[in-house]
């Protein structure tokens, strides 16, 4: 017996590296699945444990889980993933299970969980449960309430879940930098009962930023506010995929913010509500409607409409997040006429091409080589030509008939006729062109004093009499 | 001692026929027995093979009216092309003016030699003294015995003379074959560099008329305006420089050449020759200057003269003059200890039997010097291949690696134009510098073919450094 168990416990101290397995033994621990696919993977309905209305993580997964004794034991390994931000860019990233962000994690309020994180990283790192109601010392704090979690250990996280609702999961050890390459997961812990705050569609995601400059593959940890490349769960346009519901369907996104700075969620073509707050449900009469909402630094926002059809932009409104990888010291080029010196750079740099002087929109249309691993700045291809767009934008698909339970992309929408906006070509009077104001009229003769003297009296006034001009208005 | 024939007036016409041709006779006998004569090449052919084995080209006098037209068919027929290295040599050696002045010393050396084997011409005198009826005719003829009894001696030392001319004439050859080559290689990259400084100043240009199109739109201020405008000023000063160096360059080249055209008369090709695969690795590079170079040679000849000039005949045994100092110390045909000899070797003589210390010591000055040259010699060959080896391995560093990388540097920064990564004004920067690493780089490369030709000289001919005729 003895000897047997020396044996499992060197056994599992091989298996999982440097470092020995935990008091509980190697042949206990649950599996860990592995799922490296950046594709939005389809919703974990549960077969052991109270049922409960999955969600959708966008370009990501749920984490499936081993009952136990009536607890769910779900096994996180956190390590480096390489992941791809769109189709032409890979990201060297730290993740869970192979994906940053890392894969969601749904349970039922009641339900006991246990979580076990193993350490594949090469330095020491926890989990903290953002935003969850739980014993202090399984809040993931290092040093405050629990030891480092030390490369090559298995620690184990154990809880019971004590209020529906949609919080995260993120590091507490080396926080700015383990963030700053990607570490992060949901965590929805659904009501107990199936049909409370019950919707057709459910979809969640978190936002992260990283600073990879153009051609590099690995983040700027030490980056402070200068990201460039803004992220739902470490996709950017044009890799998020759609968010796809059918005519009439009840949707939910929630969004969880783990960047350093706020994002106005901007929804096209719906009125919504915001349902929820990583600090609970807002009731039905306290909802607030919004376009917009902003999601602050580690905020998250729950919000539902009613999907009408059609494609609906949904993206942040902050105008340079919905851009990839920028160089913020280009001056302006506008109205910088290119001819007679175009030519003199051609003959020194033959491939180049004068571009800027008629704003950005060429850019979207033409393939240029850039440097290796880099998205274009602005693109993406619609039914109607090029988008422009990158970083946090999607497209929200509402199709009449979109099959419950079908998350796959549609393709674009048929617009009825006559709903679509069109170039006006009949015939276009001459343009009427208002008069310019000219310098002179409403100029202001401020005639300032030379000396103190001029004050005195009303003599040092007589400077403003060109105020006559103003009537005009 | 003078011979003297004198005939009395009395004496009759026909005796004095006999006499006059008798002296005559023996005076052409005497005169004919030490005559010298002039030889059919001026000693110049000597002058040619020591050229021909240093610089691989012909020199030519230009003595006769055929040679010079002949010069003129060859001078022709190779300003039709484009210059090369050897071809501008070969030019100079035929046309450079000051050369062809070098060599008559070579003519007047050998006419001190021609007349050094003849005799003087004799003298007649004729006197004639009347008074008080008695007419009293005095004719003598006058014969340098002692000239003639010197004569061997005196041609033995005129002989040296001629030949240390030789060399002298030999080594002004390979001196300015040596400055010719120089100037040829400096004159190509300089006027390779103005063409690369053009195209600075176009990229210039460029930046500062869209700076000043920036400006006019209000999109640039002043100051960001004025630095685009003060690199244009830069490459402006810069291509002025560099236009002025390849005119100053040319000139060089022209005055070497001697050719009456200017500038203009030839061509020059674009670019420099290319580096070699494989540097070159002389053999025994010190031995090789011990046994060719010029300086060397002639410091031997003096030597060997001044001996001969003091009379010292009974070699005792040789030493190296490289080792002068333990000269008394190492022992006849031993080797040292480590490894081979480079050696020169002359012979000392038994001073013994010489009755003059000055004789002693007018030889071991001309030993020392000797000495001195060869030392001076062997420290250049080293110093000039060190020179060599690392210019060629700048000119290779710089065609292999820095030109290289500057491109790849300038083709991964169009690409962030492209990505609207960095602006049209930092790429023309970039453009800049990578066409600057390219000027290095024909610096680099001239800088090598100057090192070769320094080495070939240090090799064969003589101080690099010195100017022609400084031996």
């Amino acid at each position: 017996m003895n000897n047997r168990r020396n044996f499992l416990r060197t056994a599992g101290a091989t298996a999982l590296g440097t470092g020995a397995v935990s008091r509980i033994g190697a042949a206990s621990l649950p599996e860990a699945p592995v799922q490296p696919s950046p594709a939005t993977q389809p919703p974990l309905v549960p077969k052991t444990g109270r049922p409960y209305n999955p969600v959708v993580t966008l370009n990501g997964w749920s984490l499936p889980w081993r009952m136990k004794g009536g607890v769910k034991e779900f096994h996180l390994v956190a390590e480096p993933v390489v992941r791809e931000l769109a189709p032409g860019m890979n990201a060297n990233l730290w993740g869970y299970n192979g994906t940053s962000v890392g894969p969601t994690i749904e349970a039922v309020e009641g339900d006991r969980v246990r979580i076990f994180l193993t350490n594949r990283l090469p330095e020491p790192t926890s989990i903290h449960w953002h935003g969850m109601l739980l014993p202090s010392g399984m809040d993931g704090v290092t040093g405050l309430t629990q030891p480092a979690i030390a490369p090559g250990k298995t620690f184990v996280y154990e809880f019971v879940l004590q209020k529906p609702g949609t919080f995260m999961y993120h590091p507490h050890a080396d926080e700015t930098l383990q963030i700053a390459m990607g570490m992060m997961g949901m965590f929805i812990v659904h009501p107990k009962e199936p049909d409370m705050f019950k919707v057709d569609r459910d979809f969640v995601f978190l936002l992260a930023a990283y600073d990879i400059d153009p051609g590099a593959a690995t983040p700027r940890v030490n980056t402070m506010l200068d990201f460039n490349l803004w992220t739902w769960n470490s996709r950017v346009f044009p890799g998020i995929d759609p968010l796809v519901a059918r005519t009439g369907d009840r949707v939910r996104i929630r969004v969880g913010n783990l960047t350093m700075t706020n994002h106005p969620m901007h929804l096209h073509g719906h009125h919504f509500e915001v349902t929820g707050t990583d600090g609970g449900w807002v009731p039905p009469s306290a909802r607030w409607p919004e376009v917009t909402t902003d999601v602050a630094v580690g905020q998250m926002r729950a919000f539902e409409f009613n999907a009408s059809a059609g494609d609906w932009a949904f993206h942040c409104h902050k105008s340079h997040h919905t851009m990839n990888a920028m160089g913020h010291d280009v001056p302006t080029m506008l109205g910088v006429d290119g001819r007679g010196v175009a030519e003199k750079i051609t003959r020194l740099i033959p491939d180049y091409m004068h571009m800027g002087d008629r704003g950005m929109h060429d850019m979207t249309q033409m393939q240029m080589p850039l440097p290796d691993n880099t998205l274009p700045m602005m693109t993406g291809t619609g039914p109607f030509g090029a988008i422009g767009m990158g970083g946090m934008f999607s497209v929200v698909k509402v199709r009449d008939n979109q099959k419950p339970g079908d998350y796959r992309d549609p393709g674009w929408f048929k617009h009825p006729a006559g709903t679509v906006a069109r170039e006006y070509t009949g015939e276009l009077p001459d343009a009427v062109r208002g008069r310019a104001p000219t310098a002179g009229s409403r100029a202001v003769n401020a005639r300032k004093p030379t000396t103190h003297q001029g004050h005195q009296g009303n003599e040092g006034h007589g400077g403003h009499g060109a105020h006559s001009g103003h009537e005009g208005h | 001692m003078v011979g003297r024939a004198r005939a009395r007036a009395n004496d009759s016409d026909a005796s004095k026929m006999k006499i006059y041709v008798k002296t005559f006779a023996g005076a052409t006998l005497l005169v004919l027995a030490g005559c010298a004569s002039f030889s059919k090449d001026g000693g110049f052919d000597k002058v040619a093979e020591l050229t021909k084995e240093r610089t691989g080209q012909i020199a030519k006098w230009q003595r006769t009216p055929s040679d010079a037209d002949s010069v003129q068919r060859r001078t022709s027929e190779i300003l039709g092309e484009p210059l090369t290295a050897d071809r501008a040599v070969e030019l100079a050696l035929l046309n450079n003016p000051g050369l062809q002045a070098s060599y008559a010393d070579l003519g007047i050396a050998e006419s001190d030699l021609v007349r050094a084997g003849r005799l003087a011409n004799p003298s007649f005198s004729f006197g004639r003294l009347s008074g008080g009826g008695v007419t009293e005719i005095d004719r003598s003829i006058l014969f340098n015995i002692l000239g003639l009894l010197t004569m061997p001696l005196a041609q033995e030392v005129e002989q040296r003379r001629f030949e240390q001319a030789q060399y002298q004439a030999a080594s002004s050859t390979v001196a300015l074959a040596a400055d010719t080559r120089k100037a040829f290689f400096g004159a190509v990259a300089s006027q390779d560099l103005v063409r690369y400084y053009e195209r600075v100043k176009e990229a210039a240009d460029a930046s500062n008329e869209l700076a000043r199109r920036m400006a006019e739109a209000g999109n640039f201020n002043k100051l960001s305006q004025m630095r685009e405008q003060s690199f244009h000023a830069d490459a402006i000063s810069q291509l002025a420089r560099a236009q002025h160096q390849a005119i100053a360059d040319r000139e060089r080249l022209v005055r070497l050449l001697g050719l009456p055209g200017g500038p203009n008369a030839f061509r020059l090709p674009e670019r420099l020759p290319d580096l070699p695969k494989e540097p070159m690795q002389p053999k025994d590079a010190e031995q090789t200057a011990m046994d060719k170079r010029l300086d060397v040679q002639l410091a031997k000849r003096r030597s060997e003269a001044s001996a001969k000039a003091l009379g010292l005949t009974q070699a005792t045994r040789w030493v190296n003059v490289l080792q002068l100092g333990y000269a008394n110390k190492s022992q006849t045909g031993e080797a040292r200890e480590n490894g081979y000899d480079i050696e020169l070797e002359l012979p000392l003589f038994d001073f013994g039997t010489t009755r003059t210390a000055r004789a002693e010591a007018i030889y071991m000055q001309s030993m020392q010097r000797a000495s001195e040259v060869a030392l001076n010699a062997q420290s250049e060959v080293r110093e000039t291949y060190a020179a060599y080896r690392t210019a060629y391995d700048l000119a290779r560093h710089y065609r292999d690696e820095v030109v290289p990388l500057k491109k790849r540097i300038s083709d991964e920064n169009l690409l962030r134009y492209n990505g609207m990564l960095i602006s049209v004004f930092e790429l023309l920067a970039d453009a800049r510098e990578q066409i600057t690493s390219i000027t290095a780089y024909i610096d680099a490369l001239r800088d090598y073919w100057i090192a070769e030709t320094n080495l070939q000289t240090a090799l064969t001919g003589q101080s690099p450094g010195r100017s022609p005729g400084q031996n």
